[in-house]
């Protein structure tokens, strides 16, 4: 794919270039009387190499702008921008073929395909696209996430914390340029958590990979690089090198989840 | 509870359409062939009761046995004397001569109008001037035929053979053919023509010789004098008449005769198609099992939360049973609808094949609906009860508890009760199909249905192993092939009872098929090893029927110098050890060269007329040998008494007893022969034979001249017509496993919606995502496909096996053709898919993985 080793390349030499961009960002769902603005008019830059943490009380829109990031929703009015690819003139095959090759997704539950193995749904964004996985590459984010000995076995078959690693070993498999994360580690006990806190940051780390995490856990959200807080569909506060303290004190201020 | 049901109803509508439809399908078929035999049956009562409305007696010869309502006819003629004598008992009004026989009309073309084989029957009878005793009502402009040059035509016949008035038409009769004037076109009753059939009036002196014999009547009609009743009637002129074997029988009870034997013929339709009906019920019936426990499943949260609130196990019970209550009902009650509609076209149907029924309004008999009602409804419950079971088990926590857990293989331990039905259903299939007992086919349907049950609660312990086999191709090519694979094998118990409907199709396909090539196998050889003959002359009649022709054609035929032998066969239907049979006749002298049957014992050639020749096995069950006495009893003269003089062992081509024409024919009612066999000259070639011979037949265009391929290939022909027959009712049932196909997938689309989100979110596009919903449709029919096949087989091969004193002796498993069936079976999968993997690839992704 020519446009996505370009805009690799783009995003290694110019270190801080946006990975994505969200310019005057409106999502309006239903019509008349019941219609909700769920995004109004926001606009915010994510840079390649940086984790954000997108926080926020319920209704704040925050699920609704992931989704829109990611190509998952169609915004009202406005813009998404993918390195430079507009998502709103893609069809739906063209964001599609996006998602598979430049986007990387874990979810909170239901991750896996049951019938698949942990292997098949690490290399599934690449059989898709009928490439061959790169086996080098997955048995290193296998050593990586710690699940190399689990491969064989299918979810049904692993703990909830080994769900969401094959998970975001699969998010990676792929060298995205972006990774939405979308409450990881809602469904996971605390130590499973750190675990996989800890793997995400080191993904952006090692790999330069660029991060946006939806989370509810201000513990979680200070793996970021940076926090932004929504409200009523809006950026209402950014924070950079949060802290846990830092966080709290932004939730009181800008509401409770 | 009954307000919970029919909102579950209500809620998951959509869901319960499909299911429904599978019912409503077989309920229409059922209802339709009720309403279509009904139609017919009351047609034809109303017919004979005006046909015979003027008849208050009739006098003809007593049946010394009675061979079945078919078989009316075969009876000695009465002299024409005998009019008479009935003319002058006090209170008759008038009398008529009842002549009958065989009158086939020849087009303009030169072709006959109408077939004798298997079409309406072509019949000849003799014109009477008294109105109350003819059933034929000459249209204005028409005349009735006073001389030997003269007949009156139906107006079915006039109407396909653009006759009118004044033409002049040919006609085959027993003397050979003739031609005449048609002086009038009449109408049969208030009906063009009975069932199609040709008729063809005669001047009674000219039916007598033509029809029958001079001088003599098949019965004499009597219409009573004003005020007299038929019972009166029959009792004075029985007083008058002191012939023995003449009976008087009232015009009721000819009527009655009259119509029960098409109540008879017509039973034998609706057995049938209703065969057909039940076999789609029973597949309609995997369907609703199928459909029920995968709505069960997906509503266990809920389910358990009405028990969570109090409801008990039975109530849970009552409500899902009460669901498939209201969805049998309806689906029964719209199939019953349907089904008159489908009488409709049936009817339209036969028309176009000749069977013409008079206009007369459907017949829907309480009985059609509530059987249509019944029968639907109690299939759709008991289909439910197992699911129902099912769910009343879900315990009340099971509301707080997440979506059910992968489905798992079914433990071998539930296996060997799931063996027995299967055993059973074996058991009782082989007691239908080898025991000796009366009726068979209850037994061989129970025993059938069972082994299909048990063979579909066997195959979860296959499914996994075989889908995963089956999908190799698929999987090893693609990412969505393979999780189609996947999808299949997820849920053993699903995928089997989903397949089990196709495999029940398949399987009566892939018998059938079996059954009429080994059919066909079987006739070949016999006619490989057993005929002589270089050509046969053949009317298309049966052995038993009333048709054929005109024995002058074996008399020509024989003058030729090409021919060296010829012998016409002849046949009647009589009583021999108790049993009613056709029986054929032949010159056994002309006969000898022209079969090899094998002769073990005495010989056919030098037969008396007082000879019988019969097959080992006939003579072995009933201890015969040459020079033993049969008694042979016919329906028309009474029992004879014949001698063994010859045992012949190949008794497909002639049966278990031959008789020699000169002991037979004046026994035998009709004087025609329904074929004719004819060996050459030394020397002579078929191709330098045929044109004589054609000359000779082209006389007679109800004879057609085969030779001995051209008489394989009409055999296998009969045959292909038949599987044609049953393939295209089969194809109903394969049609609602196909529609059980679709309502599963669609089902487990609904259930798997998150799973579809996520992989839509990773990547794979709308094609993949069909692709992926059509290679799970392949795996799973293919599943059922190749499950049907190998049934298939073993029923086929038992069916064969049993059908080996039926003449069935070659058992052939045509490859190719099975093949065939399992592939197209195993593609219509594909089809099943359209619906389900559009509703997949529609799926919205953001709902997909944002459902909690």
């Amino acid at each position: 794919m020519q446009t996505s080793s370009s805009s690799r390349q783009a995003a290694g030499t110019a270190e801080r270039a946006p990975a994505a961009r969200i310019i005057d960002g409106v999502k309006i769902y239903g019509t008349g009387a019941t219609a909700v603005r769920a995004l109004d008019a926001i606009s915010a830059e994510f840079t390649a190499g940086q984790f954000t943490a997108i926080m926020g009380p319920s209704g704040s829109g925050k699920s609704t702008l992931l989704h829109c990031l990611a190509g998952l929703d169609r915004l009202t009015s406005g813009q998404v921008l993918l390195g430079d690819v507009k998502l709103g003139g893609l069809s739906d095959k063209a964001m599609t073929v996006l998602r598979r090759e430049r986007i990387g997704f874990v979810f909170q539950a239901f991750n896996l395909v049951p019938t698949l193995t942990a292997r098949e749904n690490v290399v599934l964004p690449l059989t898709l696209g009928g490439r061959r996985p790169d086996e080098t590459w997955v048995a290193e984010l296998a050593g990586a996430l710690g699940i190399a000995d689990r491969l064989g076995h299918r979810p049904s078959e692993l703990s909830g914390g080994q769900q969401q690693r094959v998970a975001t070993a699969r998010a990676l498999v792929t060298r995205p340029d972006l990774i939405f994360a979308d409450e990881p580690t809602g469904n996971l006990d605390s130590k499973s958590a750190t675990e996989l806190l800890t793997q995400i940051r080191k993904a952006v780390d090692v790999y330069r990979q660029t991060v946006v995490m939806v989370t509810h856990d201000p513990r979680a959200a200070t793996y970021a690089d940076r926090v932004l807080f929504l409200a009523d569909g809006r950026v209402v506060r950014e924070l950079l090198e949060p802290t846990e303290d830092l966080v709290l004190d932004a939730i009181r201020r800008h509401g409770t989840e | 509870m009954w307000r919970i049901t029919l909102k579950g109803v209500a809620a998951h509508r959509l869901r319960y359409v499909l299911t429904a439809l599978s019912v409503l399908l077989g309920v229409a078929f059922i209802a339709g062939t009720f309403v279509l035999t009904d139609t017919m049956n009351h047609t034809f009562d109303n017919l004979y009761t005006q046909i015979y409305q003027g008849t208050a007696a009739v006098v003809r010869a007593t049946q010394p046995f009675n061979p079945g309502v078919s078989f009316t006819n075969e009876r000695q003629r009465v002299d024409d004397s005998l009019a008479s004598t009935v003319r002058a008992v006090p209170g008759v009004r008038a009398v008529a001569l009842d002549i009958e026989g065989y009158a086939q009309l020849v087009g303009k073309n030169g072709k006959t109008i109408g077939v004798a084989s298997n079409g309406p029957p072509t019949i000849g009878v003799a014109w009477t001037d008294v109105a109350a005793l003819n059933p034929l009502r000459l249209l204005p402009g028409g005349h009735p035929p006073v001389n030997g040059d003269q007949v009156v035509i139906d107006k079915h016949s006039a109407d396909v053979g653009g006759f009118t008035v004044g033409d002049r038409v040919r006609v085959l009769t027993q003397t050979g053919p003739g031609t005449y004037t048609i002086t009038g076109i009449a109408m049969w009753g208030s009906a063009d023509s009975p069932l199609g059939a040709t008729i063809t009036a005669f001047d009674p002196v000219t039916a007598a010789k033509v029809l029958g014999e001079p001088g003599k009547a098949n019965a004499i009609n009597v219409e009573a004098a004003p005020g007299v009743s038929q019972g009166t009637l029959v009792t004075r002129i029985q007083n008058a008449i002191h012939v023995p074997g003449v009976e008087v029988i009232s015009g009721a009870s000819i009527t009655a005769e009259g119509q029960q034997s098409v109540h008879q013929m017509l039973s034998y339709l609706s057995v049938f198609l209703l065969a057909f009906g039940i076999i789609a019920l029973f597949v309609g019936a995997f369907v609703i099992f199928n459909t029920f426990g995968i709505i069960v499943a997906q509503r266990q949260r809920e389910l358990a939360l009405l028990r969570a609130v109090g409801a008990s196990r039975r109530q849970v019970l009552a409500a899902v049973l009460g669901e498939s209550l209201v969805v049998g009902l309806v689906a029964s009650a719209v199939g019953v609808a349907a089904g008159i509609g489908l009488a409709m076209g049936l009817k339209a149907g036969l028309a176009l094949l000749g069977f013409d029924l008079p206009a007369s309004g459907l017949v829907v008999s309480p009985r059609t609906v509530l059987f249509g009602l019944l029968a639907g409804t109690l299939v759709t419950v008991v289909s439910a009860i197992a699911p129902a079971r099912r769910a009343a088990t879900i315990p009340p926590v099971a509301a707080l508890q997440d979506a059910a857990a992968e489905p798992r293989q079914p433990s071998l331990r539930r296996a060997w009760r799931r063996l027995i039905v299967g055993a059973l259903g074996v058991l009782v299939l082989g007691i239908g199909l080898f025991g000796h007992i009366g009726n068979r086919l209850p037994l061989i349907g129970i025993g059938a249905a069972a082994v299909f049950i048990g063979v579909a609660v066997l195959s979860p312990f296959a499914a996994r192993p075989v889908c995963q086999a089956l999908g190799v191709p698929l999987a090893r090519n693609s990412t969505t092939g393979k999780l189609g694979q996947r999808s299949a094998m997820r849920n053993p118990s699903r995928t089997s009872s989903t397949a089990a409907a196709l495999m029940v199709g398949v399987a009566l396909v892939s018998m059938t098929t079996i059954m009429a090539s080994s059919m066909k196998a079987s006739a070949d050889a016999t006619i490989n090893s057993a005929l002589r003959a270089d050509f046969v002359v053949s009317s298309g009649a049966q052995a038993g029927g009333a048709s054929g022709f005109s024995p002058q054609i074996e008399r020509s035929l024989s003058a030729l110098p090409q021919v060296s032998d010829v012998a016409g066969v002849r046949s009647g239907v009589v009583k021999v050890f108790g049993g009613v049979t056709p029986m054929v006749a032949v010159d056994p002298a002309k006969a000898a060269p022209l079969f090899n049957v094998g002769v073990t014992q005495g010989s056919l050639a030098a037969m008396t007329p007082a000879g019988i020749a019969v097959s080992t096995q006939a003579a072995s069950d009933h201890h015969l040998r040459i020079g033993s006495r049969v008694a042979v009893t016919y329906p028309t003269t009474g029992t004879k008494v014949y001698t063994v003089q010859a045992i012949y062992s190949v008794r497909d081509i002639a049966g278990d007893y031959v008789l020699p024409i000169a002991g037979a024919s004046s026994n035998f009612a009709s004087a025609l022969d329904i074929a004719a066999f004819v060996k050459l000259a030394p020397g002579v070639s078929t191709s330098a034979a045929r044109p004589a011979i054609d000359r000779v037949l082209a006389a007679y265009p109800n004879a057609t001249l085969q030779d001995q391929a051209q008489y394989k290939a009409a055999q296998t022909q009969s045959v292909n017509a038949l599987l044609n027959l049953v393939y295209s009712l089969l194809a109903l049932s394969v049609g609602i496993a196909l529609i059980g196909i679709a309502n599963t997938l669609a089902l487990s689309i609904y259930e798997r919606t998150r799973e579809l989100g996520l992989l839509r979110a990773v990547g794979t596009t709308r094609g993949q995502l069909r692709s992926m919903v059509r290679a799970e449709a392949l795996v799973i029919s293919a599943f059922g496909a190749l499950e049907g096949l190998v049934l298939g087989a073993i029923f086929g091969w038992a069916i064969v096996a049993a059908m080996h004193s039926q003449g069935v002796t070659r058992l052939v498993f045509p490859v190719q053709q099975l093949l065939i069936v399992t592939v197209l079976a195993a593609l219509a999968g594909l089809l099943a898919s359209i619906a389900p993997s559009r509703r997949a690839a529609k799926l919205n992704v953001l709902q997909a993985v944002t459902t909690e």
